[in-house]
């Protein structure tokens, strides 16, 4: 399992690179004044497309990290917890759908809105996620690489899909976050394990998310081209 | 750092746990499952929770050891979602006492949303902390369908093949609205095996099979689950690959027919071009071998027997570039009758040098020649001579005394024979006059005589024409005089034999016939040629080396046409005027250019006016002055006294 976890991250580490470059492509260049670039266009098909790479990569990577840190650090039998755990999402609160029957019931805007939520509510926690891992001893560096990674990623998701709602749903930018108050609180765990446990409840969440984030886009793609057998 | 040795101690505490547990667990069940096997539960407890289109799922239980519990509807199942704090603990929705399960249809069921499972009897409540699962993490996806499998080839040695593998994801997983991403995994035996061999997981929905072996009969399953998860769904039916060796044996059948039959025809095309002796294409496929061919000479002449046109040609007048082969050809001349080739009686290496000519030692004969002039034509021998043509097989009894004279003459000189050979040329002068004893010692030195043609060389020396037209030659350059042993030898066989005989013999002789008389050289290199007293008087020079010879004309000798007298002096024909005393030696030898119509030989001139007395040369270079030209026999009959 673990060497398992070790191939998949090289060939994802090998895989990320394209992603990067995509990233690095401003999405919206409207929005920089005086810039001398020109901004490539791109259809909203391909751009659709594009952010569900983004959502399934992320998804993955973050679905590795776990792993890795979970075997890493979290005792055995402490590991089934964060099932136990739902409450300690930051993400609970937030209104998004949770079953198939409920996706399906809500509209294309909600959907991408949900998405956005969802992304701008991890952005704080993984940089957060980062300082505190950094400060283990025995971090491997590919988990650090991985979570490192994973939040870059999730800043570029974000600007994909402003993107998408603005094109989609021509509704202007949304500068507000949702999550910018008191979601997220760090306390000084004094207490490994406690910290540990923190971090894996994080990092689980953050799973969580991210398939979320994942289905969401593939269901508005699904509904992009063909309204009457998606869900 | 603060937490380095919390982490230490974490990681020994996980390392002992991992020792415990083979696998991860993703949800309560699993570890549920595994602690069982440790530890039996006996209350009552949840088995397992599947989903398997995460949309719905469903829960089994098992009372355990309470037997009291098993009736159904006597435990109760109760689920609390996580989706608020305020949420409480529900029923199931959907009990299924047959199988003991609950399911949860769609309604009920929410993803990324933690659901955790308790029993409940009457007077309790059996809760495992550990039952609780968020639905993604218990998705078994339904195994794919619609499995078949394509030959993609076979390989060059019909041994094995590749197969490629097509199938369908489960209709229960909605892959194409994207609500679920599945990955598939293979897996493959031989039919009477035990262990299934795996490849690698993969997210679409074909996959080749390599390296099967013909004859073998495989079979294959597949099974898929969510990406980024770890719960595999169930093996889908097998579906069994078999090639058979029909294909691979067909493919290669018609290669070798068309090779056999290929082969064949070519043979027996070889074979019919053999057969039939079409010679464009005898000589294609079998080329003749060349003849031997003289260059120059037509084999077509030597066949028809066209004698002059061949002479022509070897005697260089015609396509040149021959040799003169000129004796080769002289086939009618008498002259070559005269020459007698004796091999049996010479001995090889017996003598001393001086004694052997060249002839004996290239042929290492013995010098002694046997009694073969009494044995007829058993005396003839096929003696490779260039310019002696051929070895004449005569009967000494018939021979008339001229060729007896000619035979001895040229018979090469041998000291035991030397008084035989003196005796012969008495005898022969004496024939003349009518002696007849000189005639039966002229046969009877005969006996002994020819037993010196050994010494005789290849070459024939003409030393004189006789009156007859016919040419008296004499042998080879073997015959040597020299000066001391010679003289000696004159001397004594003057006196002991000739002695008033011999010349008044040779006075008379020298009118009439002129003879040169032969003696022999004691020491067998040659013989010499006696001539007159009076020639006799005048030793030739001699060598001392005895490479050459010299000759001793006769002072009657007037012309010396035979100047070309090689070895001795012994022309039987020589001019009656005797004033020519030649003094000095001549040349030993002349070529013969050509013969003419009336059987005459035209020589060369001799090369040397002046004749050095004494000197140790070459004869060609002491030649005295001589007549140049040629005698004719017209002209040896003004010459005949």
């Amino acid at each position: 399992m673990n060497m398992m976890t070790v191939k998949q991250q090289g060939v994802w580490a090998a895989l990320l690179w394209p992603y990067l470059l995509t990233a690095s492509i401003p999405l919206d260049c409207k929005e920089e004044q005086g810039s001398l670039s020109r901004c490539p266009s791109i259809s909203q098909e391909k751009l659709l497309d594009r952010v569900i790479q983004h959502a399934e990569l992320i998804y993955r990577v973050s679905e590795e990290s776990c792993s890795m840190f979970e075997e890493m650090f979290v005792p055995f039998p402490l590991r089934l917890q964060r099932n136990q755990a739902g409450y300690a999402c930051i993400t609970k609160a937030l209104p998004i759908p949770s079953s198939k029957s409920e996706i399906q019931q809500i509209s294309d805007t909600w959907l991408l809105h949900s998405v956005l939520m969802l992304v701008q509510s991890w952005i704080e926690p993984l940089v957060y996620l980062q300082t505190t891992l950094d400060r283990y001893d025995n971090a491997p560096d590919m988990l650090l690489n991985k979570t490192k990674w994973v939040s870059d990623k999730l800043i570029s998701l974000e600007q994909g899909v402003v993107v998408l709602i603005r094109k989609m749903l021509d509704e202007g930018m949304l500068t507000a976050t949702y999550n910018e108050q008191g979601l997220f609180q760090y306390d000084a765990q004094p207490d490994m394990l406690e910290s540990v446990m923190r971090d894996y409840t994080l990092l689980s969440c953050f799973k969580k998310d991210a398939h979320k984030m994942e289905i969401f886009l593939k269901l508005l793609k699904c509904r992009q081209t063909d309204k009457y057998n998606c869900a | 750092m603060a937490v380095s040795s919390p982490s230490s101690h974490l990681l020994i505490l996980l390392l002992i746990s991992c020792l415990d547990w083979p696998s991860t667990p993703a949800s309560a069940f699993l570890l549920d499952r595994d602690h069982m096997t440790t530890s039996a539960p006996t209350e009552p407890h949840f088995t397992e929770c599947i989903s398997r289109e995460q949309e719905t799922f469903r829960c089994w239980w098992s009372p355990g050891t309470f037997q009291n519990l098993s009736s159904p509807g006597v435990l109760r199942v109760f689920y609390l979602k996580k989706d608020s704090p305020t949420s409480e603990w529900k029923e199931c929705p959907h009990y299924n006492y047959s199988n003991r399960e609950c399911f949860f249809d769609v309604n009920h069921t929410s993803i990324w949303i933690p659901y955790c499972m308790q029993l409940r009897s009457q007077n309790a409540t059996f809760i495992n902390e550990d039952d609780c699962f968020t639905v993604e993490n218990i998705v078994r996806p339904d195994p794919p369908v619609s499995l078949n499998w394509t030959l993609l080839n076979i390989s060059p040695s019909g041994l094995s093949y590749d197969v490629m593998v097509n199938w369908e994801p489960p209709p229960s997983a909605d892959v194409a609205a994207g609500w679920m991403r599945l990955e598939y995994k293979i897996q493959h035996r031989e039919r009477n095996a035990t262990n299934w061999k795996s490849l690698a997981t993969q997210p679409h929905t074909h996959q080749g099979i390599y390296g099967l072996h013909i004859g073998k009969q495989y079979e294959v399953q597949i099974s898929c689950r969510m990406q980024a998860f770890t719960k595999f769904g169930d093996f889908s039916d097998s579906i069994f690959i078999h090639v058979t060796e029909i294909l691979s044996g067909e493919s290669t059948f018609p290669l070798t027919v068309v090779l056999v039959f290929g082969i064949v025809g070519i043979l027996i095309l070889i074979m019919l071009i053999v057969v039939s002796q079409q010679h464009r294409f005898m000589i294609i496929i079998l080329p003749p071998v060349p003849a031997p061919k003289i260059k120059g000479i037509d084999p077509e002449l030597l066949k028809k027997g066209r004698l002059d046109d061949l002479n022509l040609i070897l005697s260089g007048g015609g396509m040149g570039g021959l040799s003169t082969y000129a004796p080769d050809f002289y086939q009618d001349e008498p002259w070559v009758e005269f020459i007698d080739v004796n091999a049996e009686d010479a001995d090889a290496g017996e003598k001393e040098d001086n004694q052997g000519s060249d002839t004996q030692r290239l042929l290492g004969l013995p010098q002694h020649v046997s009694h073969h002039m009494n044995s007829g034509c058993s005396n003839t021998i096929g003696f490779p001579d260039d310019d002696s043509g051929r070895a004449s097989c005569y009967d000494p009894d018939v021979l008339d005394h001229d060729t007896l004279m000619m035979m001895a003459t040229l018979l090469p000189g041998q000291p035991e024979d030397e008084e035989a050979s003196l005796a012969v040329e008495e005898d022969s002068l004496a024939v003349e006059e009518g002696v007849s004893t000189s005639e039966r010692t002229l046969i009877q030195t005969q006996t002994t005589g020819p037993q010196t043609w050994v010494n005789t060389d290849f070459y024939a020396q003409v030393s004189n024409v006789m009156p007859s037209g016919g040419v008296v030659l004499s042998p080879g350059r073997q015959l040597r005089i020299q000066e001391s042993t010679s003289a000696t030898e004159e001397e004594t066989l003057k006196k002991g034999k000739e002695g008033e005989d011999n010349e008044g013999t040779a006075e008379k002789k020298q009118k009439e016939l002129q003879f040169h008389l032969l003696v022999v050289d004691p020491e067998g290199s040659g013989y010499t040629a006696e001539s007159t007293a009076r020639q006799i008087s005048t030793p030739p020079c001699s060598r001392m080396s005895g490479e050459g010879y010299q000759t001793i004309h006769p002072q009657a000798v007037e012309t010396k046409p035979a100047a070309p007298v090689e070895d001795n002096q012994s022309s039987y024909i020589v001019p009656d005027s005797p004033q020519s005393q030649f003094s000095a030696p001549v040349s030993d030898y002349t070529v013969v250019q050509e013969v003419d119509t009336q059987h005459s030989l035209l020589l060369n001139p001799p090369p040397r006016q002046s004749p050095p007395p004494c000197l140790p040369q070459h004869p060609l270079k002491t030649l005295p002055a001589m007549p140049v030209g040629y005698i004719t026999p017209d002209l040896l009959g003004n010459l005949s006294p």
